[in-house]
């Protein structure tokens, strides 16, 4: 996970690098960089922080769930608390989302904050050997941190795009006008085109991450449950209704165990399914029932 | 004089790795224990609750002595057992009593609609799953300890520190009585 940070952050000053090699006036864009460098780094911290210590309350929030008490759903509650046992994890605490479609979802990024969200409709229709199969699918979901992951990731997503805001301002109101007229123009189009790329493909990595951990926690799942076919059972009713009405904001949408947003599900290959956070239903399925 | 400053940090980075695996076998192996305690506290708790149990099954099935001094016996049994293959064997006489409380209870449906008595039986059945969980867990953190006691790097250190390979929970000799479906007695 780490080395994927660092990855990303070389990555950030590869571009940089890059930039003040094509430029004439170096000593003028490294005057404007300095500048505006603690600005967005001032302006990330915050970001990052705001999102670590308030996102639980805004997913709860955004979602209209509650905790679940023991003697409310016991059901739920042993499977959950079983299959913690079996490896070994603590337990997340658990909410329910009143709505009766089919979802369920992770979140939280540490001991402490670690919940598992299941809908009303997802713990009425799966019977409990799939309710098991969903529960250990979020569950590995914590033990691999995704949710920790998926917020840096994104923040890094959001640096790029900062960037490429920063460097419009500076060059519009930057010193950098006065070089060289055809200069001052060729470097502020390198230097746009380079932020837009690195925004692209920072987007594409994050996507690829994303859904690489779809897969992973479909893996895991499988591992703890040992009935890979009750996952793939519960996948496909969840195929047919996990849009859950409240939602409506993307970023908190991703988190859950399947993305209403890709339509295309029918096509093999579309560019959406690059920019989808999660790997199509039927190859998920497909894959559970090789394991 | 460089070439013994070269020696010296190669050395420095062999010992780093060295201590690197040793805590992590060490880490290893109180997983382990840790698991095994924690099969203790499903036990313990599943003793706690079978008085109870018997108790709200006496009014109804008196007749049925065999099974309910079976399953108190068994208890006991298994309270007193020290030895981890006393302990298994006794555990399993008494997932085998309380099997064959279960299915005599089948012909007493006053029974089945007393509240008490069907909560404490869902207890137990969870206490069971929790049971054959937290033995699953054991016998995971088992084999990564083994893995680790045998695989390459990491074998060096095991011998010279005297981690040795361990066993998982298994039935043993008790597979045989286990696998016997239990006795119904009418």
């Amino acid at each position: 996970m780490f080395p994927l940070v660092f990855f990303l952050l070389t990555w950030l000053f590869f571009f940089f690098n890059y930039f003040q090699h094509e430029n004439y006036s170096v000593e003028l864009v490294n005057r404007n960089f300095l500048f505006t460098i603690p600005w967005i780094t001032i302006g990330v911290i915050i970001w990052f922080t705001i999102a670590w210590f308030s996102h639980s309350a805004m997913i709860r929030a955004a979602t209209d769930s509650r905790p679940l008490q023991r003697n409310e759903n016991k059901r739920v509650y042993n499977l959950v608390e079983n299959l913690c046992i079996s490896a070994g994890m603590t337990m997340p605490a658990i909410n329910i989302i009143e709505d009766d479609s089919l979802n369920a979802f992770a979140c939280g990024i540490d001991t402490k904050s670690y919940t598992i969200s299941l809908s009303r409709g997802i713990i009425d229709k799966l019977n409990d050997e799939e309710l098991e199969g969903v529960i250990g699918h979020e569950l590995t979901h914590i033990r691999n941190r995704d949710v920790r992951l998926l917020i840096i990731s994104i923040v890094f997503v959001g640096i790029f795009a900062f960037i490429a805001q920063a460097l419009l301002r500076s060059m519009r109101f930057g010193s950098l006008g006065r070089g060289k007229k055809g200069g001052g123009g060729y470097a502020f189009l390198i230097a746009m085109v380079l932020a837009a790329v690195g925004y692209l493909l920072a987007s594409l990595f994050r996507f690829a991450i994303s859904r690489k951990r779809e897969y992973m926690a479909d893996a895991g799942s499988a591992e703890l449950t040992k009935r890979p076919l009750a996952l793939a059972s519960a996948l496909r009713k969840i195929s047919v209704d996990p849009t859950i009405e409240a939602v409506k904001r993307k970023d908190v949408a991703q988190l859950f165990i399947e993305n209403p947003g890709v339509e295309d599900k029918n096509r093999s290959f579309s560019l959406g399914l690059l920019f989808s956070t999660h790997p199509p239903i039927s190859r998920r399925i497909e894959l559970l029932e090789q394991f | 004089m460089i070439v013994f400053l070269f020696l010296l940090v190669i050395l420095f980075i062999l010992l780093m790795m060295a201590v690197s695996i040793y805590n992590r076998l060490v880490r290893l192996r109180n997983n382990r224990q840790q698991a095994f305690a924690d099969i203790d506290v499903q036990l313990k708790q599943r003793h706690d609750l079978i008085p109870q149990l018997v108790d709200s099954v006496k009014g109804y099935m008196g007749h049925e002595r065999g099974v309910l001094t079976e399953i108190t016996e068994a208890r006991s049994n298994a309270m007193k057992a020290t030895t981890i293959d006393e302990k298994i064997a006794a555990e399993g006489r008494l997932s085998n009593a309380l099997a064959g409380l279960k299915v005599s209870v089948e012909a007493y449906p006053d029974l089945k609609a007393n509240q008490n008595f069907m909560d404490l039986q869902n207890e137990i059945s969870d206490i069971e799953n929790k049971l054959a969980a937290a033995r699953r867990f054991f016998n995971s953190a088992t084999k990564e300890l083994n893995v680790a006691t045998e695989v390459f790097p990491s074998n060096i250190i095991a011998i010279l520190f005297n981690f040795k390979r361990e066993t998982m929970f298994e039935l043993g000799d008790q597979r045989a009585t286990a696998e016997q479906p239990p006795k119904i007695q009418f």
